[in-house]
């Protein structure tokens, strides 16, 4: 049996009145793709600010391997292995796309103002390796001859793949990606999923949240449904096309459907 | 081809600038400008700090004549009340306002933007009422005269062609450290901060440190600024730390253009020379021309005078090669 890779148990968070999440108990497994949907307002966004630790919990607990999560400060979440995107793509408009995906090695390297400042050998030593993987992440999502131009210079679809090999310079053992087809094309839409699946092979599980079903039930080996704060249904992607409150979420009842 | 080329004129440029930087105090040259190009390079390194905080991390700061006049009046003080060492006094100074900034560093960049320029504001201004009425350690709205010069072995800074090296001597060095700082890891997590927080945060960078750290080196360059600025006069008086001063430094790294390290250099001049050199001929029109100009230069050259100035050379560059291809 696989270990899970994240875990919640009755994860609650609530803004003033709303819930946004509500006593949600959650396994996901390592070594695989895993979607998140539900309708507008379901909690998915909610869920993935709580883990990378955006905002605290209200109630329950998050574990990440194992160790508790619940006051972590998002930075050491990322040093654990925790990375995501945004939905809203969020690239550094003031670097170019190498130096964006050169940032995400951050956590991956030691040295600081000093070193820097002094331009001392551990610097050069250091830059040098950042500089290789960062390249090398640029490359696996197909964006190497577009290392010197401005990232916001790109268009939608590469920026978003160029959040991905930013998120993987963190050399994370869990992705969380945030509407990652929103805005592409058919034709990005099927690189994204052979991306997704080889990020998956090199190890990385994977979370998504994402609207477009075609992509989700052809790419996610398990699906999660989420509506209104609570999972409604959890399952394979053809367990879930036939799920009956699954389909009155996203449909309505039947009978108002007729 | 043409990459090199660029980069080699570039090379040629920065190489003629610090050769005439080292002849200007020689009397068969611009000797009658060392005062002026002393207090360029005092005031370059006081923006060169905010240059990284402001440029290239995103973070405002209204008050960094604060940090300028801690320096100024801890080197005053201790050279001359308590006949420190004005090297040790000098190092003293930068330490403790270091450590000043890294104190009141965490609590003031919980704040953003706009309510960020109040707090710093707010900073330089107790920072200045202080200077005034400590008066039994600052000699008060007075000053204090007869600041020792600083010496090294027997050999005395006291004349302007001797300062006038140590003072560049220091600002080129904090300019080629601030420029490694900026191309390092370190660079590239303030301009990721500069960027977005949230992804910054998402990265792993640890953001509220990062912010503190370089107002911290702020704070120590600007303090080390001020030693040198009382070495250099010998006295010292609240007056040129007060707001205007605060002031006067965004203008000129706004001028010499936030995010680059180099235009510091020209932001300082441009303003040095405009207050102390060519305005003094207006009379009382001098500040409508002053603000005329500052206006001109913001509409003209958005990014500041060094970015304005090296994309006007390529332009220029670009007109010229292709007239000659023409015919």
């Amino acid at each position: 049996m696989s270990q899970s890779m994240l875990e919640t148990k009755k994860l609650c968070k609530t803004f003033g009145g709303l819930v946004a999440l509500d006593n949600l108990d959650l396994a996901i497994e390592a070594g695989r793709i895993t979607a998140i949907i539900g309708p507008n307002g379901a909690g998915k966004t909610t869920l993935f600010n709580l883990v990378a630790g955006v905002y605290p919990v209200s109630k329950g607990e998050i574990l990440f391997r194992g160790t508790p999560l619940n006051n972590m400060a998002t930075h050491k979440r990322t040093a654990m292995g925790i990375a995501r995107t945004f939905q809203n793509v969020l690239l550094f408009g003031n670097m170019t796309a190498l130096e964006n995906v050169m940032t995400g090695q951050h956590v991956r390297s030691q040295y600081g103002f000093f070193e820097a400042a002094l331009r001392l050998p551990k610097a050069h030593r250091e830059e040098e390796t950042v500089s290789l993987k960062a390249t090398k992440y640029l490359n696996l999502v197909g964006l190497g001859m577009y290392a010197q131009q401005n990232a916001l210079d790109l268009p939608l679809g590469q920026q978003k793949l160029l959040t991905i090999a930013r998120a993987l310079a963190t050399e994370p053992h869990f992705l969380m990606l945030d509407e990652p087809g929103a805005g592409l094309n058919t034709l990005e839409k099927r690189a994204l999923g052979d991306l997704v699946r080889r990020i998956r092979d090199m190890g990385i599980s994977v979370l998504l949240v994402e609207h477009d079903m075609d992509l989700v039930m052809g790419l996610a080996e398990r699906v999660v449904v989420l509506d209104s704060g609570q999972k409604i249904a959890e399952g394979t992607a053809a367990e879930i096309q036939r799920n009956q409150r699954v389909i009155a979420a996203y449909l309505g009842e039947e009978e108002e459907v007729e | 081809m043409f990459v090199r080329m660029q980069s080699k004129a570039g090379y040629l440029i920065a190489a003629a600038l610090i050769v005439l930087l080292l002849l200007i105090p020689f009397d068969w040259f611009l000797v009658r400008y060392t005062t002026l190009m002393i207090f360029i390079g005092i005031n370059t390194m006081v923006t060169v700090g905010l240059c990284l905080l402001m440029g290239y991390t995103g973070q405002v700061s209204l008050g960094q004549a604060a940090f300028f006049g801690m320096g100024a009046y801890f080197s005053a003080i201790l050279s001359k009340s308590y006949d420190v060492n004005p090297w040790l006094a000098m190092l003293i100074g930068a330490i403790a306002t270091g450590a000043f900034a890294y104190v009141i560093g965490y609590p003031i960049f919980r704040l953003r933007g706009n309510y960020l320029a109040m707090a710093t504001l707010g900073l330089g201004i107790i920072m200045y009422i202080l200077f005034r009425q400590l008066s039994q350690y600052t000699g008060g709205p007075d000053g204090m005269a007869g600041i020792p010069y600083l010496c090294i072995g027997g050999f005395d800074f006291d004349t302007k062609f001797r300062r006038y090296f140590l003072v560049w001597f220091f600002c080129l060095a904090i300019l080629l450290v601030s420029q490694n700082i900026v191309r390092s890891r370190a660079g590239r997590a303030l301009r990721a901060i500069h960027g977005s927080e949230a992804a910054a945060d998402s990265l792993g960078i640890n953001v509220a440190q990062f912010k503190v750290k370089i107002f911290v080196l702020s704070a120590v360059y600007a303090s080390l600024a001020g030693s040198l600025f009382v070495h250099h006069l010998r006295f010292v008086s609240p007056q040129p730390f007060d707001f205007i001063a605060s002031v006067m430094i965004v203008v000129m790294a706004v001028i010499g253009g936030l995010a680059s390290i180099w235009g510091a250099i020209f932001g300082a001049a441009t303003v040095r020379i405009l207050s102390d050199e060519l305005l003094l001929q207006f009379g009382s029109w001098d500040v409508i021309i002053y603000g005329l100009i500052l206006m001109l230069v913001m509409i003209f050259m958005p990014q500041g005078l060094f970015v304005g100035l090296k994309e006007a050379y390529e332009r220029l560059r670009l007109k010229y090669t292709q007239r000659g291809a023409e015919p």
